[in-house]
């Protein structure tokens, strides 16, 4: 099995605890990120997903559990250096190209910010000539450091934002939903880009997404979260071929694809979370059913699972 | 079938502190009665902009109409009044927007949205629009609708909100609804229900729609006919198997493949190279020449006439020429077209599962 990059182990994130309006984002999930791969997380909006993503990298403090970066747990109380340095290793990429660049700022100032803030480059010739490569990097030039992020599109400004994460020099990336405001064709430019990078620098990604299609081409493997829960993982394929939590098997059976043929006759599959009938005293957790594709399920369930697969 | 609307040679400019901006370049396409039209292409392709010209939603100060016909059931749209305009807005055609709260009034009850068209252009008493609106909120699947029309937007969640629009927009049966990207804002579950809702609707009133979306999965579930837009102007239209398993223009074969397909496992995907064309200075020939791998010599003098493929396909492109070399579509494409009989490239014995 590959190197794990990331553990993590019972994180949960609960906004406005204990008060009547609390809301259990992130609800008890573990799993692990291996060096290199690409992990995708879906599901739909208000599940939790970015809130996994901003939790691991800390823009919020965890309510519980645990991140562990290269065997060393990342919520833990540490040095101003330690966090820089972590700080440098993780960065994130947004889903809105236009609110996350400030558009009264110069291009070479956006993307040089993370140099500035970790002394990477000595002068103002070499900030010119890191910011200059790493606009290259991403198919953009030389002229466009000059320029101002209003005057973009929205493809060139997602390249932005990639080149901004890419400044550090990284090697865990958080791309939360980095396609989802771009055209069909601007999406497969990006998507490009992401796997070129990943290749030539052995980045890691978690690669949060809604929209489906996109995700199962890009990731190794995919997590599907409902409400707080992480409720099934498994490799890519394995999860589009052979969907095992309902939830998975409703959402999946939604996503229309561009084959009328195939849409003549896709039937929907509906999820009802009371049809799993809990008993009392129940545990549900994450079972493996088959190597590598887990279930949050219950004893008996998996059971049920186990035998189909088999 | 009966055509209830028809669009010719439609030309619009935007004047902007840059220059003209032309938007339509000569759009041409008709609308038949029960059927759905999906508008498809890129950001700035001109897709809302044709929408609203029928609408006559155009900023007046800004926007130039220079040519063209906008024909609804033989009348001409572009030559009436404001207010002749307004009696057939929201009534015999109307509009749904992407984001439903761009066009829902926050301080409103949503009863009393939904029964301002009823009462604008339908004589009826309050009562009886209030009953309607409660029968329409049912009919788009809105729980307990008799509480609920006391309610305000911000009560609603997003796929709540956009049942509400299309409750307004069917309020008076419209013989035209408009729908401008109405599920990209919302999850798959929750698009899936307003499309199957639209569907229903669709079936049940007999209302013709055009549906704009960049989704071509969208387009697959809902079209019958497809219009691939680009740089202002339709470059190809036809059925929508004709536009997914035998398409023509060379963007539509850029558009199709540069979507992942289910079963391959391809190393990179097909991304269409460079920009849309800046229509300050739209180019000469065939707009989507300088980033199709495909142009011939002529595409860069000589916009391309539409040639017709079969009597529901045609596209504008210079490949159907008589006199144009033969060409071998991308990979993906070709795939497609081992489906579609009449293709060259098919594979089954006619009379199969077509
Ligand atoms: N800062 C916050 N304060 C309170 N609630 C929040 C906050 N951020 C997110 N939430 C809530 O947490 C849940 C998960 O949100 P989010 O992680 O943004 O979901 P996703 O990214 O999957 O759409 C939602 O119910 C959302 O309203
Ligand atoms: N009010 C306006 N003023 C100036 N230009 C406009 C205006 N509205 C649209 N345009 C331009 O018209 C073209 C077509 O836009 P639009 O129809 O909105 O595209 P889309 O296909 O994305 O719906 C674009 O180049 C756009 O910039
Ligand atoms: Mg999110
Ligand atoms: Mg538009």
């Amino acid at each position: 099995m590959a190197e794990k990059l990331l553990e993590i182990k019972n994180l949960k994130q609960y906004f406005n605890q204990g008060k009547p309006n609390e809301v259990r984002a992130v609800d008890d999930i573990s799993f692990d990120i291996y060096k290199g791969e690409t992990l995708g997380l879906v599901g739909e909006s208000g599940c939790g997903k970015s809130t996994t993503g901003r939790t691991i990298i800390r823009l919020y403090d965890a309510t519980d559990g645990q991140v562990i970066y290269d065997g060393i747990n990342v919520h833990d109380k540490k040095s101003k250096n330690d966090l820089k340095t972590f700080n440098r290793k993780m960065q994130m990429i947004f889903q809105d190209p236009y609110a996350s660049l400030n558009p009264r700022m110069k291009v070479l100032d956006i993307i040089a910010e993370g140099l500035d803030i970790h002394g990477l480059v000595k002068n103002s010739k070499e900030r010119k000539e890191r910011v200059v490569e790493l606009l290259e990097t991403v198919g953009l030039n030389r002229e466009h450091a000059d320029r101002y992020a209003h005057e973009f599109s929205g493809g060139q400004r997602q390249r932005l934002g990639i080149a901004r994460a890419l400044a550090v020099n990284p090697e865990f990336i958080i791309a939360d939903e980095p396609i989802s405001a771009l055209d069909v064709s601007i999406q497969a430019q990006v998507v490009n880009l992401l796997k070129e990078l990943q290749e030539e620098k052995g980045l890691t990604y978690l690669f949060i997404a809604h929209d489906l299609s996109m995700v199962k081409y890009i990731s190794d493997r995919i997590g599907v979260m409902y409400f707080g829960k992480l409720v099934e993982l498994a490799p890519a394929e394995d999860l589009y071929n052979n969907p095992m939590h309902p939830y998975t098997q409703s959402l999946l059976s939604a996503i229309p694809l561009p084959d009328p043929n195939y849409e003549r006759t896709r039937v929907r599959k509906s999820y009802d979370p009371a049809s799993h009938n809990y008993q009392d005293g129940e545990e549900i957790a994450m079972r493996e059913v088959t190597p590598g594709h887990f279930v949050y399920c219950s004893e008996k369930e998996f059971a049920t699972l186990q035998a189909i697969s088999n | 079938m009966e055509k209830i609307l028809e669009v010719n040679d439609l030309e619009l400019s935007f004047h902007t502190f840059a220059g003209e901006v032309k938007a339509i370049r000569g759009v041409n396409f008709d609308l038949k009665k029960g059927e759905t039209l999906a508008i498809v292409g890129e950001s700035g392709s001109g897709k809302s902009v044709t929408t609203k010209a029928i609408m006559r939603l155009l900023p007046e100060s800004s926007s130039e109409f220079k040519n063209g016909q906008i024909l609804f059931n033989g009348k001409d749209l572009t030559k009436l009044s404001d207010k002749e305009m307004q009696k057939i807005r929201g009534k015999d055609i109307s509009m749904i927007f992407q984001d439903p709260m761009t066009s829902l009034n926050p301080t409103m009850t949503i009863g009393n949205q939904i029964m301002e068209p009823i009462l604008k252009h339908q004589k009826v008493s309050k009562t009886e629009a209030r009953k309607v609106a409660v029968d329409l909120l049912r009919l788009v699947g809105m729980p307990k609708p008799e509480a609920r029309i006391k309610q305000y937007p911000h009560q609603f969640s997003g796929g709540q909100r956009q049942r509400i629009v299309i409750a307004i927009a069917l309020a008076c049966n419209p013989q035209i609804l408009i729908a401008d990207e109405p599920t990209t804002a919302l999850d798959v579950t929750i698009q899936a229900q307003i499309l199957e809702l639209m569907k229903d609707l669709q079936k049940k009133i007999d209302t013709s729609i055009i549906f704009i979306t960049h989704d071509l999965g969208v387009v697959a579930n809902v079209a019958d006919r497809v219009a691939v837009m680009y740089g202002g102007k339709i470059v190809e239209i036809g059925t929508v198997d004709e536009i997914f398993y035998n398409p023509q223009h060379p963007y539509t074969w850029g558009l199709l493949s540069s979507m992942p397909s289910l079963d391959t496992a391809e190393a990179k995907l097909y991304a269409i190279p460079g920009t849309p064309p800046d229509l300050l200075y739209p180019p000469k020939g065939d707009a989507f020449a300088l980033r199709s791998d495909y142009a011939l010599k002529i595409d860069l003098e000589e916009a391309p006439p539409f040639f017709k493929v079969s009597d529901t396909h045609s596209a504008a492109t210079w490949l159907l020429h008589p006199d144009a070399p033969e060409v071998e579509p991308p990979l993906a494409i070709v795939e497609r077209m081992k489906k579609f009989p009449g293709s060259r490239y098919y594979e089954g014995t006619e009379g199969g599962t077509y």
